[in-house]
């Protein structure tokens, strides 16, 4: 039973030998005939003839010109609407960063490899220490969660810069005519002040 | 690929790549070409919609521009050809073999034996066991590796490679059974 598996396991891989050899041949032409003949003097004939003839009959079909041009005119829609919902907010969308060169990566956001190799949280299990992404600029990149974390670095901004701005905004200054001038104008409340004050007690005191 | 995952308008360079591929595919699957165009638009749509999930599994050592969105973009397509079997079964249509008419049309010399030619070829494929036909499919259609097939089918290269031999040695059946004897493109003769 073993044996009689092996032996079809054996020749399955005996064909898809020849049949590399075969569909690659246009390709790479010298090469190839000597594993053909390798893998085709014992193979079957009648499989051998069957995988020539499937392909050459087995051709590709291309579809209408017209076909072609309508679904790229609707792809292209669908690709414009997708885009400018990105711009719009994207929220929620995962995209992949670019990779970063190794002179530009702040050690601070990026652990060095040794380190991502040793922490299986950062990517030791799944291979991404050195060897993993060295020459491999695919596997360097991240994915990096937009929208929610946007806004919220937005609003982390936008909290600096009112924070800021309330420090350096005129008014509360420490010159001395920023002094005088506020004096002035506290002297010309308490003035009106007791201005009015005075005429509230004035109305008291009138008998009616 | 990154291209398009960054910017979803350059997915037109992917569409035109794998366009006739996924077309064919369908078309070998379902026989009709209305309802190729069918799958292959819905599976072009859902690749779009679902590019930001693709993820790259090709490893460096698997040379330089590997990449596995073709065998991501058929997973999609077998899907999608699925989905219109279905819609097949309330709405029977014509078989695979009254696609055999548009084999070759660029071989004028072959003429008529060419078309039979062809015609048996592609009714002996379309006679194979569902699993077995797509391999063949995949393998001298739109020649995948093994390993990309496994990928596109869900199964192991060795299945794979075994599906392949049995489906071969059907077809060899099937095609000497009507022809005993003659091939006829390696002998040159034509049987009468």
């Amino acid at each position: 039973m073993t044996l009689d598996r092996d032996a079809a396991e054996t020749d399955a891989l005996l064909t898809d030998l020849y049949l590399d050899a075969l569909l690659a041949g246009a390709v790479l032409g010298a090469t190839i005939p000597r594993i053909t003949e390798t893998a085709s003097g014992t193979l079957d004939p009648a499989a051998r003839r069957a995988a020539d003839r499937l392909r050459h009959d087995l051709v590709r079909v291309h579809p209408s010109f017209r076909f072609e041009e309508r679904l790229a005119t609707r792809l292209a829609e669908a690709a414009v609407a997708m885009r400018m919902n990105v711009a719009a907010g994207a929220e929620g969308r995962v995209v992949t960063l670019r990779p970063v060169a190794p002179s530009d990566v702040d050690p601070l956001l990026f652990p060095p490899d040794d380190e991502a190799a040793a922490d299986p949280g950062i990517g030791g299990s799944s291979g991404f220490g050195r060897a993993a992404v060295e020459g491999d600029p695919v596997r360097r990149a991240r994915p990096f969660l937009i929208g929610g974390a946007l806004t919220s670095a937005a609003l982390s901004l936008a909290g600096a810069a009112y924070v800021a701005w309330r420090f350096g905004r005129p008014g509360r200054g420490a010159t001395p005519m920023a002094r005088a001038a506020r004096a002035v104008r506290e002297a010309r409340l308490a003035e009106a002040a007791s201005s009015v004050l005075t005429r509230d007690r004035s109305n008291r005191r009138r008998p009616d | 690929m990154e291209a398009a995952q960054r910017d979803p308008v350059a997915f037109d360079a992917l569409y035109r790549r794998y366009l006739a591929q996924v077309y064919s595919y369908a078309f070998y699957e379902l026989g009709d070409h209305h309802e190729a165009e069918d799958a292959t638009e819905r599976t072009f749509l859902a690749a779009l919609a679902n590019l930001g999930r693709f993820e790259e599994r090709a490893r460096p050592a698997d040379g330089e521009g590997a990449s596995t969105f073709r065998v991501w973009l058929f997973q999609i397509a077998r899907n999608a050809v699925a989905n219109q079997r279905r819609g097949r079964r309330r709405h029977p249509q014509a078989p695979l073999e009254a696609a055999a008419l548009v084999a070759d049309p660029l071989d004028l010399e072959g003429g008529a034996a060419t078309r039979d030619d062809a015609a048996a070829a592609w009714q002996a494929v379309g006679r194979l066991p569902a699993d077995r036909r797509r391999a063949v499919v995949l393998r001298f259609v739109e020649e995948m590796s093994t390993a990309e097939i496994a990928g596109v089918l869900g199964r192991s290269e060795g299945a794979v490679r075994v599906l392949i031999h049995r489906a071969l040695r059907t077809v060899a059946r099937d095609l000497d059974g009507r022809r005993p004897g003659a091939h006829r493109r390696s002998s040159g003769d034509k049987p009468a």
